[in-house]
């Protein structure tokens, strides 16, 4: 019997089948009357012609009322179930589930509180009831099922796996389904529908399958649509090569709201033992309410310590506290954030990974080596370590203009030059590299600047790193009231902002390097003050320069041109926030997001080749063997499968023990409830054939997707109809010659 | 023919002159353009004396028996050479009234009839017309004063009473009415009495005239070019039919063709001259054609 895929249109449609008797009996009605003289030869031809005229007619009838129902039938698209199917096609029906297992799918929402079971219990139940029912239904059928998450290549290397794979439907099969499904849960990824959705144009691009269905099984977020434009297209191409599509949507609607700590990280200091080192935790609210009372559990090294409590997020917005973490050992260290349950559990905790040295090294690079105190460089170590009264955790070193062509850069938190009077180019050369890869530099003047020199060397019409062409020193000359300096809005100064601050209103500035007049940066190079000076003119600037910072001081570290650093506290300040502010972009690196890879280079000469990684979340030891990568790195990694902190721990030669921390989070964006809801989905798909379900009231209707479609073979029938049709009309017609119309 | 006169010699040109009399001599000066000499001349006329031949005489007329014994030409004269009776036959029956254009069928005829009478007329010749359905309706007979034309269009414009069309009593009480040999210019579409019409041409033959028939057809007749559900009324026949035209074109057609090769038969049969008349050609280009195939007759 055959079935159709879209049966009201049948219903609706095969009433215009009738559509050419109605227009034949109207044109009976209409006759044009034409009074004429030679009626004897008329009624000779209606004599000699008339049965061969009625059957031409009742055959032309025919052949137009076939040709509407055949398109309409086409429409329906139809399908025949039975043996007799096998001879129009091979009669097996592919199917392709795709699985949204992105951790939003862990939504417990039911409507506005929370219930028991998740998106993804809904999804899963939805998966079992399409193998159910197409073990139930008859015809041949093919079942492939990929969970998001593994249809994404996987970071070691290779081809994304679906779950199963082509595999023919029977009731072993759907048992076999369930217990696999019994053990899966959302992945704390964020992956997307664009990689599921390859994958289907991969499967259906191959096979001779009579008919492939496609079932998105999804929570149908905002977010795994932003890329919309490819998703339908995507969908497009599947609908246009002849799958059909089917979406389950699993979501419950409305939902709960949900929280997400969506940061956690250094938020200044320096990570050296004993050092206090302030950390700031953000958590956003995606509900439409704000929310009061958030305490957020904290833990350093897996040991808890007093919480934190943001007292109110609004609707929509982003909170932010910070606490400090001090910690006496040097090595990783892990501080973890949770916040209490929500309709997301995956989102609710974020690990930070530290890594606590004794000392941190800084390179300060002096221009005037025999300055001794008094100089720049004695200014400048004061501030950045006063001594152990006050511990920063730095340990500055100072070291001539040469040494950076010859130190490794790498192991320098930060760097400072202080009034330079000129660098090499293979100096020039190291510290873009250091800055390049991520650090931070600070340029002092001075009277040994030459600005022709800076201007050459370092700033090279913006592709140096200095940030601002420098035209000379000039003198600033005395105010009779009102500070010299003007603090800008920068976070290194904010400690500093505000009406009055009369710290600042203690700083003299006498004379400074000016920037070449007429100096205006480059669209997007970032170009940004920290202070100016009050005639407007820039004192300290940055620009990021790679993935590191630049920052110029265009006056003395020293009390020479200025006065900041004799006796003021506020110098120390700055100086360390300044350290803190351009060490950040190396710190933050430390993080990762589930899915990457988490791993460790060693040293082949002095590390052993075994690694033992301790994964979250039940601390899990895994054994890896370190191997030499491509780039000829010696390196053990393993998959970040969950979120939480990984630690490996291996041996050095010497027998010591070595460890390092890594952080692994989920994608905060993920945790972004908003949907795209019916109408956006259909203006998305605006074209694109699809038939959207709710999770709750889905039924498969299997036996009417399996038999052999019978779309091609009714395409080819109308199109024979349509022939027919034309080679009667030729025959019944009358053609003029040379194109004149009929009477 | 001059260009300007085949501009204005156009059905649809000539139906735009209301009077017969206006539209006759339209497509005789037209004619006459073309012609130096009278076409109306021929067997009926009877022998009245030889004369010596002279320059210019119609070598055709030159009597060769006398020539073979006396050794001298001598041409033939008649008794009413430049006097030719000439009697026009005009078919008025109501199948006669189809247009498809600005001239019917009818329209054609009597003006085809006016154009051959002022013709003759103009030539000295007598002129009479006869018009009929299923009798005769109006007549007038032939006569060489100035003022026949006139009488002629008369006829032809006699109020018709749209009968069917009985040719054998009219030919037959024409051939009875006509007192001399003559020649007899039947027009008509010969719809209806087909074998009454040539009865009658075979009956007016036997009397020793000559004998014309111009076949006048309707280019819808001819190409029956009709589309979409239409309803037939028959103009003489009392039938109706409703039907996709298209369908029966070919039938139609394949009966039409055989009618005007029965029509050509029967005609040659008769000895008569047939000519196949559109009412769509220019109507002096009709009767040039007609003309010039009776000069290129032999005598």
């Amino acid at each position: 019997m055959p079935t159709f895929d879209f049966p009201a249109l049948v219903w609706w449609g095969l009433p215009l089948a009738a559509a050419p008797v109605l227009i034949h009996l109207i044109n009976l009605l209409r006759h044009r009357r034409v009074r004429w003289a030679a009626m004897e030869f008329l009624l000779a031809s209606q004599k000699r012609y008339r049965t061969r005229v009625l059957l031409r007619q009742i055959l032309l009838m025919c052949l137009r009322v076939a040709a509407v129902a055949g398109v309409v039938l086409a429409l329906a698209q139809p399908r025949w179930h039975g043996a007799l199917g096998q001879l129009l096609g091979s009669g097996r029906t592919s199917h392709l589930v795709l699985l949204d297992d992105s951790y939003s799918m862990g939504d417990l929402s039911a409507g506005d509180r929370l219930g028991e079971s998740s998106a993804f219990d809904r999804g899963r139940g939805v998966v079992e009831r399409i193998a159910g029912d197409l073990a139930a239904s008859s015809g041949g059928h093919e079942l492939t099922l990929a969970r998001f998450s593994r249809c994404v290549a996987p970071p070691a290397g290779g081809l994304p796996r679906p779950d199963l794979d082509r595999e023919a439907v029977s009731p072993a099969l759907v048992q076999r389904l369930r217990d696999e499904l019994a053990r899966a849960a959302p992945a704390e990824t964020g992956t997307g529908p664009r990689a599921a959705l390859q994958m289907a144009l991969d499967l259906f691009s191959s096979g001779a399958d009579s008919g492939r269905v496609l079932w998105l099984v999804s929570d149908f977020r905002s977010r795994d649509w932003k890329a919309a434009d490819e998703v339908a297209e995507s969908l497009r191409r599947l609908a246009a090569a002849g799958v059909q599509l089917r979406l389950v949507d699993c979501a419950a609607e409305p939902g709960a709201g949900n929280l997400t700590v969506e940061r956690l990280e250094v938020a200044g200091g320096v990570p050296a033992t004993g050092v206090v080192v302030p950390v700031e935790v953000a958590v956003r609210n995606d509900s439409g309410r704000p929310v009061a009372g958030v305490t957020v559990e904290l833990r350093e090294d897996g040991a808890a310590r007093p919480g934190v409590r943001i007292d109110d997020i609004p609707a929509g917005g982003v909170a932010a506290r910070r606490f400090d973490v001090r910690f006496s050992t040097a090595g990783s260290h892990l501080v973890d954030a949770r916040i209490p349950a929500d309709a997301v559990p995956a989102d609710n905790l974020r690990t930070l990974a530290l890594d606590v040295a004794d000392r941190v090294d800084v390179l300060l690079v002096d221009g005037d080596a025999d300055a001794g105190r008094g100089g720049d460089a004695f200014y400048l170590s004061t501030a950045l370590a006063p001594g152990a009264g006050a511990p920063t955790g730095l340990r500055p070193r100072i070291e001539p203009p040469r040494a950076l062509a010859s130190l490794d850069l790498a192991a320098f938190d930060c760097i400072w030059l202080l009034d330079v009077p000129r660098l090499d180019p293979p100096e020039v050369a190291a510290l873009e590299a250091y800055v390049k890869a991520g650090g931070g530099a600070v340029f002092f003047g001075g009277p040994r600047t030459q600005a022709d020199t800076v201007n050459r060397t370092l700033h090279r019409a913006g592709a140096g790193l200095y940030p601002v062409p420098l035209a000379g020193p000039v003198d600033l000359g005395h105010a009779a009231d009102g500070p010299d300096v003007r603090v800008e809005d920068h976070p290194v100064v904010a400690v500093l902002s505000g009406q009055r601050n009369p710290l600042l209103d203690a700083v003299r500035v006498d004379r400074y390097l000016a920037v070449e007049r007429g100096f205006e940066p480059a669209a997007g190079a970032g170009l940004r003050r920290l202070l100016s000076l009050r005639t407007g003119a820039p004192l300290v600037v940055e620009q990021p320069f790679g993935a590191g910072l630049v920052v110029a001081v265009l006056s003395t570290a020293a009390p020479t041109w200025n006065n900041w650093a004799r006796g003021n506290p506020s110098w120390v300040v700055v100086m360390l926030e300044l350290e803190s502010h351009l060490a950040a972009a190396r710190r933050r690196a430390e993080s990762l997001e589930v899915g990457a890879q988490v791993e460790v280079a060693l040293d082949a000469a002095a590390d052993a080749h075994e690694v033992d990684f301790t994964a979250p979340p039940q601390g899990a030891v895994v054994h890896q063997t370190a191997a030499v990568g491509a780039d000829g790195r010696l390196v053990a990694r393993i998959p970040a499968a969950a979120a939480g902190g990984y630690v490996a721990r291996w041996k050095r030669l010497d027998g010591s023990e070595r460890e390092r921390a890594c952080a692994v989070n989920v994608t905060p964006d993920e945790g972004r409830l908003e949907r795209i809801g019916r109408e956006r989905l259909d203006r998305t798909l605006a074209g694109v054939p699809f038939r959207l379900d709710d999770a709750a009231s889905f039924e498969p209707d299997s036996n009417a997707l399996a038999g052999v479609s019978l779309l091609h073979p009714l395409l080819h029938a109308l199109l024979a109809i349509l022939l027919a049709e034309q080679i009667v009309s030729f025959f019944a017609s009358y053609h003029l010659p040379g194109g004149r119309r009929p009477a | 023919m001059t260009p300007a006169s085949r501009r204005y010699l156009h059905p649809e040109a000539i139906a735009r002159i209301a009077r017969l009399e206006l539209r006759a001599r339209a497509v005789v000066e037209g004619v006459l353009a073309g012609l130096h000499a009278s076409p109306f001349k021929g067997q009926s006329v009877e022998f009245l004396q030889h004369r010596e031949y002279v320059r210019g005489d119609d070598l055709r007329r030159v009597d060769w028996k006398v020539w073979g014994r006396q050794d001298r030409l001598y041409v033939k004269e008649f008794e009413e050479e430049t006097n030719l009776r000439l009697a026009l036959v005009v078919d008025a029956s109501a199948s006669m009234d189809y247009a498809s254009g600005p001239l019917s069928k009818y329209d054609c005829a009597a003006t085809l009839a006016a154009s051959l009478a002022w013709l003759a007329l103009s030539h000295g010749d007598a002129a009479g017309c006869t018009v009929f359905d299923d009798r005769v309706r109006a007549s007038v007979p032939a006569r060489t004063k100035r003022s026949q034309l006139a009488s002629v269009v008369e006829v032809l414009e006699t109020p018709r009473g749209g009968r069917g069309t009985a040719f054998l009593p009219v030919l037959r009480s024409l051939a009875e009415t006509l007192p001399r040999r003559g020649l007899v210019v039947v027009v008509s579409d010969l719809l209806g009495d087909r074998d009454g019409v040539f009865q009658g041409l075979r009956f007016l033959r036997r009397r020793g005239h000559d004998l014309v028939l111009l076949h006048v057809l309707d280019d819808d007749e001819l190409e029956f070019p009709f589309d979409g559900p239409t309803r037939f009324e028959g103009l003489e026949i009392a039938a109706e039919l409703a039907c996709n035209p298209r369908a029966l074109r070919a039938g139609y057609l394949a009966a039409l063709e055989e009618f005007l090769a029965e029509s050509r038969r029967r005609a040659a049969a008769a000895r008569c001259d047939y000519s196949l008349v559109r009412t769509c050609e220019p109507l002096d280009a009709a009767l040039v054609k007609f003309l010039s195939r009776r000069a290129r007759m032999p005598a």
